[in-house]
């Protein structure tokens, strides 16, 4: 009894409610990031898991069969209602349908439901009744399958055979053509070849019965993939999800950027992000060198480095208007009037593009760079500067031979956070050179290769329009979860090397002041 | 000594002139970036210039025009902003520039109202009571928060968070109405643990255990929120809302834009409070202690004083970058340019209102100026806002240093 | 003309003592220097002599280690330093606009109160200034290395390990690194800014060594804070206060003998 009394007087005195409080506040926080980034991983990476395909029996005897997407409370509150993803989106005019859950008598996951994904249209799901070849040939059952998978496999060859003659041989020759070259038999027969292969496509169609009992016929050259999920098992499922992933990494967007993949947003906005750093590096750490080493150190350097540090802080928004008003509008307009006359009114340089929104965005970053490497630099102690020069160095070789090493983890510090900055930013580049959709990449087998005038598409702006300006929202949604993922892993991963770098940095210095 | 060195005149002269060179090169190139940075605000002072005064007959606008209401319309309502509908009509110019620069205060008040005390408790939690092994973790992840694109935070609030709440308005109210009982809860029951249990459970790694408790406590929330809107609301929220109080709800509205850019927000306040409060000299904060306070009471009446002007810089930082955020507000916020009272009604922010319409505004117009002038606004008050927290934060620093602290 | 004036029989004049031009490495006539319009030195002329060891002593901010700063123009790099008077090395004015700087300051050397190595290695170090001047063979160079580092007495503790980073050497071997760096571009004079105040007494002990070893080729002139070293190594010492010149003679007789109240009071430790 003593015992215990002397060791509640040893307890930590109580600290009230305000500490309590103030714990609970990173603890929300945290819970906040924690929210985000897990709704993030499930539905951007779910999005790719072949999920299970339901078939639901209703009260009323109709049928339908699609992957469940969630179940909701229904808005009078009388119960709840799940939305199933039905696809056939050609055929019914929508590729959802809401169920009450009341209203539900069965629900059973046949094996032999097959999805169907197709070039347009999204996807079409069903039972497969039978294959009919080119020649009339008709197949049903088990053997259908397996014609069909032939069948895909042969079909992608010959896309890829397609694509290989079309991107190899017959673009050239058409550039060769325009440019007064000696090419027509070559091209016709390419062009012939072509046709052929085309043709070789087109030939077939399957037989398709839906959850509802509809027959309808799909052209076998429409469809991209074929999948049964209800008979895979958890590795095949994930086999799929590892090529879907791939495929969203590596592809072009399909269906006004509600399917497909990113591939030419990632290339743009790491071109751009590229570029951004070409320019804001060496300008940059030059601006700090000048503001730290040669600058006399009066009353207006001061007030010139306080003006640096808030241009960090003025928004971005303001940064894409000076950027729209001198380079767009001002060099770019004067650069059509002088040397693309022939192609005005419409203009080569004189509107957002590659070019200016690099500028842009290495304006915008300029300041971080600065103060970072500014930093760096002031970190330096004076006596390396002194031993230096008491060496006989001239102030260029003391720069170049013993600070700027020493500051180049600072510098790249400021660099890195500059490319995590501008990968993320998206408002400034809606006013000077994103687009929606680009199919031309900026970077060809063209002269001069790299097309600094042409628009680009970008990560951040994918999800902007691919949420907000899609004709079926609910169907882009996961991909714009997908999108949103890469682009904050990419942001993760950068600023995570500034902080490696950061820390790096510290402790070295740490060595240096151990004395 | 072996043979002195050989210095050569010729190269001791290359050297010289190569580090003139580059003394010449450096200056111009710094000053010339330095420069075309300043160059910004100059633009844009140029080019809203013509909007006032020009020297010919081309149109100009009348700063009345974008201060005052319409005639014949009194209220709230008569201050419209609708550029394309009206310019170069004969309808009188509806361009007042009055409701955006509401919605742009609306949406930064209400992120403030949300991040400041997140960031500010955060931040005392972390600078006084927080374990420096978790401390030295959590101040990267925070920073990490900060760098989270807008355009996410914008989709994820306008599109998940917004339409979630449409529905389940009495979930959220019920979550914000439990959040800090649930919090006092934890910490009494935690002054009753035995003392095992307390160590086992320090007050410095609260931020971490805490987790599990607040999920515990937004269950409760979730669970209880249908007998709390029956009770409290006659079963429907958002019907009693709309009867008793006249509030509309709009799916998208500033109670999102501010809890999204609250977020977004908070991360920044933070670290420079946090460094505003642990760079109180160790000797103060300790000497309060000897005394017998508290650490809150110490924190209370010893730390924020001394660390106040840091911590208002970190306000106004914050308040500058919820002034200039963009696309958070374009996608949480409905963008509808109303001056209403009601927050759950959607805004038009000036930065949106930029991103929105200048791409289709064309070179030279009227529109063009006039969203040039709400671009030069924005800059004023973000460059103010970020030299006064500066000189605040530089006096703050010498003060320190003046007490003998800072490590 | 004899090596020393013996200038004791004129009692108005600071100086014990004075060089004969020929004798003296730097002359100094009338150098005043300030901060602004803070004075650091007031109306200082006096003359160093060649191949020997010249101490300043005096207390904290008397204007010692200024005075050593103006022998290689480091305070060139302060905008605010207002200067005048001459500073001759060798007869030269080491001010005139025909010196360029980088080779003043190859020809006077200096030494500082931290040891400052640069992030390299051990051998890079030394290379460093060599480098600068270049036309070397890389076996001279490495000749030059081993040499300067031997007359630092540093050789048999790095021999082995010459690639590793020098901030891996102990705070007295880096001390003796710097000498080392310095020696290895030729210098004709060696400034030393308290270069054993950071540093343990048997560190200490080894510079004070290394530094009567080195008059013998080298004008060395060394600011302290501590008598008795200055006592120990230096063959003159000059009292300075408050910016002024106010005792200059051998050190036997300045420690002593000192003519002046105010250099008495200091050498004894009484302060005003």
């Amino acid at each position: 009894m003593r015992l215990a009394k002397r060791s509640r007087a040893r307890l930590p005195r109580g600290e009230g409610a305000g500490a309590w409080l103030a714990a609970g506040s990173v603890a929300l926080s945290l819970l906040a990031l924690l929210a985000l980034l897990s709704l993030l991983a499930i539905r951007g990476l779910g999005h790719f898991w072949p999920a299970s395909i339901a078939l639901v029996a209703l009260d009323d005897g109709r049928q339908l069969a699609g992957e469940q997407v969630r179940e909701v409370p229904l808005p009078d509150g009388t119960g709840r209602e799940r939305l199933y993803r039905i696809g056939n989106r050609d055929l019914d005019g929508t590729r959802w349908a809401w169920v009450p859950v009341s209203a539900i008598a069965a629900v059973s996951h046949p094996p032999e439901l097959m999805v169907l994904e197709r070039h347009r249209w999204g996807e079409a799901i069903g039972r497969l009744v039978a294959v009919e070849s080119e020649t009339g040939e008709r197949l049903e059952g088990q053997a259908a399958r397996a014609v069909l998978e032939n069948r895909m496999t042969e079909l992608a060859s010959l896309r890829q055979a397609r694509d290989t003659l079309r991107d190899e041989v017959v673009l050239p020759r058409v550039q060769a053509l325009q440019e007064g070259g000696d090419v027509e038999r070559e091209l016709a027969t390419a062009n012939a070849r072509l046709r052929e292969l085309q043709a070789a496509m087109q030939a077939g169609h399957l037989t398709l019965e839906t959850a509802s009992g509809e027959r309808w016929q799909v052209p076998l050259d429409q469809i991209l993939r074929v999948r049964y999920p209800n008979a895979m098992s958890p590795l095949d499922k994930l086999v799929v999800w590892g090529e879907g992933v791939w495929r969203f990494l590596s592809e072009g967007p399909r269906a006004a950027n509600t399917a497909g993949g990113v591939w030419p947003a990632i290339f743009g906005t790491v071109l751009m992000v590229m570029l951004m750093s070409i320019l804001v590096t060496p300008f940059g750490v030059l601006a700090a060198i000048y503001l730290n080493e040669v600058a006399h150190q009066g009353r207006l350097t001061r007030l010139v480095r306080i003006a640096v540090r808030n241009l960090a802080g003025v928004p971005s928004i303001v940064y894409g208007v000076f950027g729209l008003g001198v380079f767009v509008y001002g060099i770019g307009g004067s650069l059509d009037e002088w040397f693309f006359d022939a192609a005005l009114p419409s203009p080569t340089f004189g509107t957002g593009g590659l070019l200016w929104a690099s500028l842009t965005l290495a304006l915008l970053t300029l300041p971080v760079v600065i103060v970072a490497t500014e930093e760096g630099l002031a970190r330096i102690p004076d006596q390396q500067r002194e031993g230096a020069l008491a060496l006989g160095a001239t102030r260029l070789e003391m720069l170049t031979r013993v600070v700027l090493p020493m500051a180049t983890p600072a510098m790249l510090t400021g660099v890195i956070l500059a490319v995590a900055r501008a990968a993320g930013e998206v408002a400034p580049l809606m006013l000077v050179g994103v687009a929606k959709l680009a199919p031309q990449v900026p970077v060809d087998a063209d002269f001069p290769f790299l097309h600094l005038e042409r628009k680009f598409m970008h990560l951040g702006y994918h999800i902007f329009d691919a949420a907000f300006h899609g004709g079926d929202v609910q169907a882009a949604m996961p991909l714009v979860y997908a999108t949103a993922l890469l682009l904050v892993l990419v942001i993760l991963v950068l600023n995570l090397t500034a902080i490696f770098l950061r820390h790096h940095l510290s402790t070295r210095h740490g060595a240096l002041s151990r004395r | 000594m072996p043979d002195s060195l050989p210095p050569s005149p010729v190269r001791r002269r290359l050297r010289q002139g190569r580090d003139r060179l580059a003394t010449v090169l450096v200056t111009a190139g710094g000053i010339g970036v330095i420069a075309a940075l300043l160059a910004i605000g100059v633009f844009l002072a140029v080019e809203v210039v013509p909007l006032f005064w020009s020297g010919g007959d081309t149109q100009t606008v009348s700063p009345r025009a974008l201060w005052s209401p319409l005639q014949a319309e009194d209220d709230l309502a008569g201050y419209r902003w609708d550029p394309t509908a009206t310019l170069g009509t004969e309808e009188p110019a509806r361009v007042s520039l009055l409701p955006l620069a509401w919605g742009t205060l609306e949406a930064a008040a209400w992120a403030l109202l949300i991040a400041v005390p997140l960031a500010l408790g955060a931040a005392a939690h972390s600078a006084l009571f927080m374990s420096p092994r978790l401390r030295s973790r959590l101040k990267p992840t925070l920073e990490l928060m900060e760098a989270l694109p807008g355009v996410v935070i914008g989709f994820v609030a306008g599109l998940v968070l917004a339409p979630w709440l449409e529905r389940h308005l009495a979930d959220g109210l019920a979550m914000l109405v439990l959040l800090v009982p649930g919090l006092l809860l934890a910490g009494a029951l935690w002054s009753r643990l035995p003392p095992r249990l307390q160590q086992a459970l320090p007050l410095g790694w609260a931020g971490l255990w805490l987790l599990p408790w607040l999920l515990l406590v937004l269950a409760v929330a979730l669970w209880l929120s249908p007998w709390l809107e029956a009770w409290a609301f006659g079963g429907d929220l958002r019907q009693w809302l709309e009867v008793r109080l006249g509030l509309d709800l709009a799916v998208r509205n500033a109670i999102i834009v501010g809890m999204a850019m609250g977020f977004a927000v908070m991360p920044s306040v933070y670290s420079l409070a946090e460094d505003a409060l642990s760079g109180v000299p160790r000797s103060l904060s300790e000497g309060a202690q000897a005394l017998g306070a508290s650490r809150w009471q110490t924190l209370w009446r010893v730390v924020l004083p001394a660390a106040s002007p840091g911590v208002f810089a970190a306000v106004m930082i914050g308040a500058g970058r919820a002034v200039g955020e963009t696309m958070i507000v374009l996608m949480a916020s409905g963008n509808a340019a109303l001056m209403t009272w009601n927050p759950l009604d959607g805004l038009r922010s000036l930065a949106a209102t930029i991103a929105i319409e200048l791409p289709e505004a064309g070179p030279d117009g009227l529109h063009y100026r006039l969203l040039l002038l709400a671009a030069l606004l924005l800059f004023l008050f973000t460059f103010l806002v970020n030299t006064l927290a500066e000189l605040v934060r530089t006096r703050l620093t010498r003060r320190y240093r003046r007490l003998g602290g800072v490590a | 003309m004899s090596f020393v004036q013996d200038l004791s029989s004129s009692p108005d004049s600071a100086a014990l003592i004075d060089f004969s031009p020929e004798a003296s490495s730097l002359a100094i006539r009338g150098l005043s220097l300030a901060y602004g319009d803070k004075p650091a030195l007031r109306d200082l002329t006096l003359r160093i002599p060649r191949h020997r060891v010249t101490a300043f002593i005096g207390p904290s901010g008397c204007g010692k280690s200024t005075l050593l700063r103006v022998f290689n123009r480091l305070h060139d790099l302060n905008d605010e330093v207002v200067r005048t008077g001459e500073v001759r090395l060798e007869g030269e004015e080491i001010h005139g606009p025909a010196v360029a700087v980088a080779e003043l300051r190859r020809r006077v050397g200096m030494v500082f109160q931290a040891p400052n190595p640069f992030p390299m290695s051990i051998h890079d170090n030394v290379a460093f200034g060599l480098r600068l001047q270049g036309g070397l063979s890389k076996r001279k160079q490495d000749d030059i290395i081993e040499w300067a580092l031997r007359s630092a007495a540093l050789w048999d503790e790095v021999k082995d390990r010459l690639r590793a980073s020098a901030w891996s050497l102990s705070g007295g071997q880096q001390q003796r690194l710097v000498i080392a760096r310095t020696l290895a571009v030729g210098p004709e004079v060696l400034l030393l800014d308290e270069p054993a105040s950071a540093l343990d007494p048997i560190s200490t002990l080894k510079i004070e060594e290394l530094i009567r070893n080195l008059k013998t080729h080298l004008t060395l002139v060394l600011v302290t804070h501590n008598m008795q070293q200055a006592a120990r190594v230096s063959d003159y010492t000059a009292f300075l206060q408050d910016g002024e010149l106010v005792e200059y003679g051998p050190t036997d007789t300045l420690f002593t003998n000192p003519r002046l109240r105010r250099t008495e009071n200091y050498i004894t430790g009484r302060m005003a």
